[in-house]
């Protein structure tokens, strides 16, 4: 990560549209996200969070608008494309197979193949045991279908995908819905550490506590618009709030984009 | 809930429920073989019940993968018809050899799922109305080929490929091949356990393991054995294995390898498991369900050719209704109709659960309106089976 210029933004969406039939999903956003940065989506369901961050990772095309990943132009098309340059994206409904076990959705589109072709079983076992093991030393039976694992568990899973991946660009889709205290408290650890490694991290949420104790900026939208982008020192959650229910921006706060 | 370690059978391979469809297969046998004094297990109906299933287990193989993927082919036996009737009449009334008439079959079926897995893949129409347009438009296309005109096959060596009178590979061809398989067996689970040794992973014990492995390779040896013993009474040799076993045996394996060692099996069960994550980890999941479907022309073509061989004539009513018989062998042997889990030697079973019913009661001499109303109301019985096991394990 050390030769990234760190004044230069990591991601930049520049006056980024999105629209579902008449519906302006995402109405020209800018906003954009440093290494090392946790920059915290903000707004009601259906505010155009999601599909934003949905559009970086590339799960739907955008309509109009740049995307700049380190200072150059990028067309995201597929979401291949957008684990190419780096990007992750773990899902709110986590994105797993449920019929599948562990070690098969961590390497989900990204299998490790033998040099004849075939899947390298034995291979992605070991790394996979390797990356949860980091995450939770009580995670061993990853030979199960998913499904019947616990919430946390999943959580592992999908995070593993990530970590393992090297990701720079981080996108946490509600990281800690449906999450155990224990297990928020490790996903809460384990920003922080990402962070420490330079990664830089958009994180979707609605829970004001991870929103003050985890990100460096709030980027609050309303209606498919951005009301605004703040340090989220220079905020309090009551203002937060109010962007958020009334898209109301603070008085004589200056809204910073780093 | 259920438990979170597995027990010794799971972490061995070994799958619950098809041991219980074996149980049910052999009870099966059992049974008819008392109530017909003794006919049903004779190697000479084993020989005819295993080359009948043959048709319906080769598509039933690949149908497993095309019902874990979350989609259905309702026109199988019709397209199996039509491709049926189109090489027997290329062969008879054009004149073409027959591997020139059978590699247009295989031309035109590819044709016929590609416009079908297209109309799913691409426009996103569910498949079972694709495919049940498909039902009408490919019976009433197999009628159009030849007027309705039963097409004969003539030629001796392609006659052979669906078994009957010479369509036996020999004693000692039998012998090899069964042996080829134990060796094979053993082999693969000495490497796995050497594999899984090199990474460090816990195994099972040889004893169990070698047991394990025991069991499926004196099922081969068995099965060799009966086919062995079956003489037509006007050959001065045994039959041996039936060549459209064989075919359907190579099938099975392949389509097997391609489930558990091969991007694309992960990916059909992906896309089944959760369509919307299989989607957002980049699997190109459009052109996957065209795999599916090409793949699925092929297999339905070698059905047909199995079939009309087997015949020695297309007629315009090949296949007709077979589409039922090959979603139950595929239903029986586990496959969820929701998606997400089958497997290919789970419908091997189902398929030869289906045959061994349907002419177990053939035997008996249960008329057809009581077969057709048994077998119909086992595939309900199937289908509740694998809600109430779901229940149970909160698996598959």
């Amino acid at each position: 990560m050390s030769t990234i210029d760190a004044s230069s933004p990591l991601v930049e969406l520049r006056e980024i549209r999105k629209a579902f039939g008449g519906v302006k999903a995402v109405d020209g956003v800018s906003v954009n996200l440093h290494p090392g940065e946790v920059v915290a989506v903000l707004g009601h369901n259906g505010a155009g969070k999601s599909t934003l961050m949905k559009m970086l990772a590339g799960a739907y095309p955008i309509d109009s608008g740049d995307t700049l990943i380190a200072g150059e132009k990028v067309h995201i098309r597929t979401p291949a494309e957008a684990q190419a340059l780096g990007i992750e994206t773990i899902y709110q409904t986590l994105a797993l197979a449920d019929n599948l076990d562990s070690v098969s959705n961590l390497f989900l589109g990204r299998e490790k193949m033998t040099r004849w072709n075939t899947l390298d079983d034995h291979f992605m076992e070991v790394q996979a045991r390797k990356v949860f093991h980091r995450l939770n030393k009580n995670f061993t039976n990853i030979r199960i279908p998913v499904r019947r694992l616990s919430g946390g568990q999943r959580q592992v899973v999908a995070i593993s995908r990530a970590l393992y991946f090297n990701a720079r660009i981080l996108i946490m889709d509600e990281p800690c819905a449906a999450l155990g205290p224990e297990e928020t408290a490790m996903v809460g650890g384990l920003v922080k550490q990402l962070k420490s490694d330079g990664v830089g991290i958009f994180l979707i949420t609605h829970d004001m506590p991870d929103v003050f104790s985890l990100s460096d900026r709030v980027a609050v939208m309303k209606n498919g618009k951005l009301v605004g982008t703040y340090r989220t020192e220079d905020v309090t959650e009551d203002e937060v709030l109010g962007m958020i229910i009334a898209g109301k921006r603070p008085e004589g706060k200056e809204q910073a984009h780093r | 809930m259920s438990n979170q370690t597995p027990g010794w059978w799971r972490r061995a391979g070994v799958d619950l429920r098809l041991l219980l469809m074996s149980v049910l297969l052999v009870a099966m046998g059992i049974v008819f073989n008392v109530m017909s004094g003794g006919v049903f297990l004779s190697p000479e109906n084993l020989y005819n019940v295993a080359q009948q299933t043959a048709v319906v287990g080769i598509v039933a193989t690949v149908m497993v993968l095309v019902i874990v993927a979350r989609h259905i082919d309702l026109s199988v036996g019709s397209v199996m018809g039509f491709v049926g009737v189109l090489i027997a009449y290329l062969q008879y009334t054009s004149g073409w050899s027959w591997p020139t008439a059978c590699l247009a079959g295989l031309a035109v079926a590819l044709l016929v799922s590609i416009y079908q897995g297209w109309l799913t893949a691409m426009l996103g129409v569910p498949s079972f109305v694709v495919t049940l347009g498909g039902l009408m438009s490919f019976r009433g296309a197999a009628f159009l080929v030849a007027d309705g005109k039963t097409q004969p096959v003539n030629d001796e060596f392609f006659q052979r490929l669906g078994g009957g009178y010479d369509g036996g590979i020999g004693t000692t061809a039998t012998w090899i091949l069964a042996a080829f398989v134990a060796v094979v067996l053993f082999a693969r689970m000495l490497q796995k356990r050497r594999a899984r040794a090199h990474h460090e992973m816990p195994n099972e014990p040889l004893w169990l393991e070698l047991l394990l492995t025991a069991v499926p390779v004196a099922v081969v040896f068995v099965f060799a054995a009966v086919m062995n013993n079956y003489q037509i009474a006007s050959k001065d040799a045994p039959q041996g294995l039936p060549i459209p076993v064989l075919i359907w045996a190579v099938v099975a394996i392949v389509l097997s390898f391609i489930v558990h060692r091969t991007r694309f099996g992960r990916y059909v069960f992906a896309m089944g498991g959760n369509p919307d994550a299989a989607a957002l980890v980049g699997i190109p999941v459009k052109r996957v369900t065209l795999m599916l479907f090409a793949l699925l022309a092929v297999l339905v073509t070698v059905a047909a050719i199995v079939s009309i061989a087997r015949l020695n004539a297309g007629t315009n009513s090949l296949g007709t209704g077979m589409e039922l018989y090959v979603i139950a062998a595929a239903v029986i042997g586990g496959t969820a109709l929701a998606g997400g889990s089958g497997s290919i030697f789970g419908s091997v079973l189902g398929a030869l659960i289906m045959q061994s019913l349907d002419s177990g009661m053939l035997l008996l001499d249960v008329p057809i309106g009581k077969r057709m109303v048994i077998i119909g109301q086992v595939l309900i019985v199937a289908v509740v089976f694998d809600v109430l096991y779901r229940k149970r394990f909160g698996e598959n």
